[in-house]
């Protein structure tokens, strides 16, 4: 049952809660295919091999320079259209803990189980990078040096990434209070 | 006159850069960072943006609410940025989109990511403001080719601030400014913390205190000639030194030679925290630099109740009243002179009064207000495109100003470029900081925000503990 849902150029939200008796919340973020990418990468890898060709055959250059440019060509490709993800999901289940999945094209799924007791805090964060500046969603998680990032291949909007925020704030803090009502 | 009382209320949004900021600590530092304090007590919004130090990389919360991005770029000559001429262009842009910023105020000449940042915000159409905190020469090597990046950095600028009138002199010069374009806005102190001490150091014994980088620049040769001197002429009179440099050696092999050792302390670096537990302990302060467009340490001196002796040089005549300071020559015989002059002045100097002075002339809030009005003036100036631009340009020189027309049309070009790749729309407007500090009729204690829910952590760390000492 899909209850709420966002989405822009890149990105879609879903917020879903598809077993509501057993008190389990699912967020994903799906991403747009864009068959722009896939059009610029092969259509460059092509010109490339096509001015390795001609170089070759017009202007008698040697066959070694075919077999490089297939070599960059391949090289190109797997950097830019490596390992797609398709949609990273984030299921809380307010008892236990929270689950991250990573879905890929492939069919592949990889998941990573954070147990609700050793989650400190959920934090919104500006990530600098030299040439940009972008929000991430991570889990503060004790006796830990690292965070845990929920969402580690995409890079989803704010406005998204707040509603998953805030699921993640009400399962933990009712763990929380639970735990000082009982000391 | 309704339209001027909006203008004066208007708040703005600026964006200091530099490569020098916390957790360096030094004149220019210091200036960005009480500036940004005080305008944001005015009700402004500012952000700042300077370098990664160390570790220290990202974005960071400071008092007041103010934003600093570490930007993860390595330094890579005397705390510069390397540059790139074009590198910066994503990430500043990003900041001027994300932050909402409508003014760029940048500081010092010889900050390359200030050059780089001024020229893309003003491709970028924003207002431009720039802050020249030292006096620079012209002919040697590499004078001439800083003053030649600042001529091509201030062809365009919009409005120009310096902090004192022989900067703004030589800032013109070195820069063929209009001068009108100039403002003069002198550094000021925080007298909250540089207070005299509350039982005047008894004056059997009077102690002159230096504090000081010890480098040539700050005159650390001259102190070798004058301090056994001044200890020969007068039997009563004690050095304290603090500060770290190239010329410690020479003062250290000074002490040794004249058996100076019980007269002359060197106390080695001291920490900005502890600069006045060191003055207080004084009675003279000394100031030997051989070139200053303004000199703060005299003013933190003065704060502290202390006679201040120094060379003539730069701007530092126009610092504090002619009764405060004994200026000399930089040639040791007439500084010996004029410290001389000084322990006599001695008895007749009050340090409360001193400071009640200081607190008068000096003050980081009339800096800010002073300093809001460069930023109207500036937003007055009109938008000019690209063509109008270059024709600045290319009056700097017959090459450079081709050369620099060159830059800044690839500039715009790529420009335009990012904005194909990654549309403004896409940039995500950053909230801006809710503070909610335990204050009773702090006005503007608690500022507008956009959004409440991106409430995040960083606020928490600023509830904790609000010290705010500049006022």
């Amino acid at each position: 049952m899909v209850e709420f849902s966002i989405s822009n150029a890149r990105y879609t939200y879903v917020h879903d809660q598809k077993y509501p008796s057993e008190n389990a919340d699912m967020h994903h973020i799906i991403l747009r295919r864009s068959g722009s990418k896939y059009i610029f990468v092969y259509a460059s890898a092509l010109l490339v091999l096509a001015c390795a060709i001609y170089l070759y055959f017009l202007e008698e250059k040697s066959i070694s320079l075919v077999y490089y440019s297939l070599l960059f060509d391949i090289f190109l490709v797997k950097l830019l259209l490596r390992k797609p993800v398709n949609k990273e999901s984030v299921v809380i289940m307010p008892a236990f803990g929270v689950q991250l999945e990573t879905h890929y094209m492939s069919g592949k799924v990889v998941r990573c189980f954070v147990p609700i007791d050793k989650i400190l805090k959920p934090v919104l964060l500006e990530c600098v990078t030299p040439v940009t500046c972008y929000w991430t969603l991570s889990l503060i998680v004790r006796e830990e040096s690292e965070m845990v990032l929920v969402f580690k291949n995409l890079r989803p909007p704010i406005k998204m990434l707040v509603h998953v925020w805030k699921a993640l704030c009400a399962a933990t803090d009712n763990k929380e209070e639970t735990c000082t009502h009982a000391k | 006159m309704m339209m001027s009382d909006l203008q004066q209320n208007q708040k703005h949004s600026i964006l200091m850069v530099s490569d020098f900021f916390y957790p360096n600590f030094g004149g220019v530092e210091n200036h960005i960072y009480y500036l940004s304090q005080c305008l944001l007590n005015l009700g402004h919004k500012v952000v700042v943006v300077t370098h990664a130090y160390g570790k220290r990389s990202g974005v960071r919360y400071m008092t007041g609410g103010l934003k600093v991005y570490y930007v993860p770029w390595r330094p890579f000559f005397n705390q510069n940025t390397f540059p790139t001429l074009y590198g910066t262009l994503p990430i500043i842009r990003t900041i001027l989109i994300r932050e909402k910023i409508n003014i760029v105020h940048g500081h010092q000449t010889f900050s390359t990511l200030c050059h780089e940042a001024l020229m893309h915000a003003r491709i970028m159409g924003y207002k431009v403001v720039f802050t020249d905190h030292s006096l620079n020469g012209f002919s040697d090597a590499g004078s001439i080719h800083m003053n030649k990046v600042l001529q091509f950095t201030l062809a365009d600028v919009s409005q120009a601030i310096c902090v004192s009138h022989t900067s703004k002199e030589n800032t013109v010069l070195r820069s063929d400014l209009a001068p009108e374009k100039v403002f003069v806005i002198p550094n000021a102190v925080d007298t909250a913390m540089f207070k005299p001490a509350l039982e005047r150091p008894s004056r059997l014994d009077i102690v002159i205190v230096v504090i000081s980088r010890l480098v040539y620049r700050k005159g650390a040769d001259l102190l070798v000639e004058v301090i056994p001197e001044v200890c020969r002429l007068n039997p009563n009179v004690r050095f304290i030194i603090g500060g770290d440099g190239p010329k410690r050696v020479r003062l250290e092999e000074m002490r040794e030679k004249h058996s100076l050792q019980d007269r002359v302390d060197l106390l080695g670096a001291v920490p900005h925290t502890q600069v006045r537990s060191v003055l207080i302990s004084g009675h003279i302060f000394l100031n030997s630099s051989l070139t200053e467009a303004f000199c703060i340490a005299i003013l933190e001196a003065a704060s502290c109740g202390l006679l201040t002796v120094s060379t003539r040089v730069g701007g530092v005549p126009e610092v504090v009243p002619d009764d405060m300071i004994v200026l000399a020559e930089p040639d040791p015989s007439d500084m010996v002179r004029s410290i001389q002059k000084a322990i006599t002045m001695l008895p007749n100097i009050d340090p409360q009064v001193m400071h009640n002075r200081m607190r008068e002339l000096y003050s980081w809030h009339d800096v800010a207000k002073r300093t809001k009005i460069v930023y109207d003036r500036a937003l007055k100036c009109p938008d000019q495109n690209l063509l109008e631009s270059l024709s600045r340009y290319l009056s700097c020189g017959a090459w450079a100003g081709k050369i620099f027309c060159l830059v800044m049309i690839f500039n715009f070009l790529l420009w335009h470029l990012l904005e194909l790749w990654q549309p403004a729309d896409d940039i995500e407007e950053a909230p801006d900081v809710i503070l909610s500090r335990n204050c009773d009729g702090l006005e503007g204690c608690c500022r507008k925000h956009n959004n409440a829910e991106n409430h995040k952590n960083s606020s928490d760390t600023n509830n904790i503990h609000d010290k705010n000492n500049i006022s």
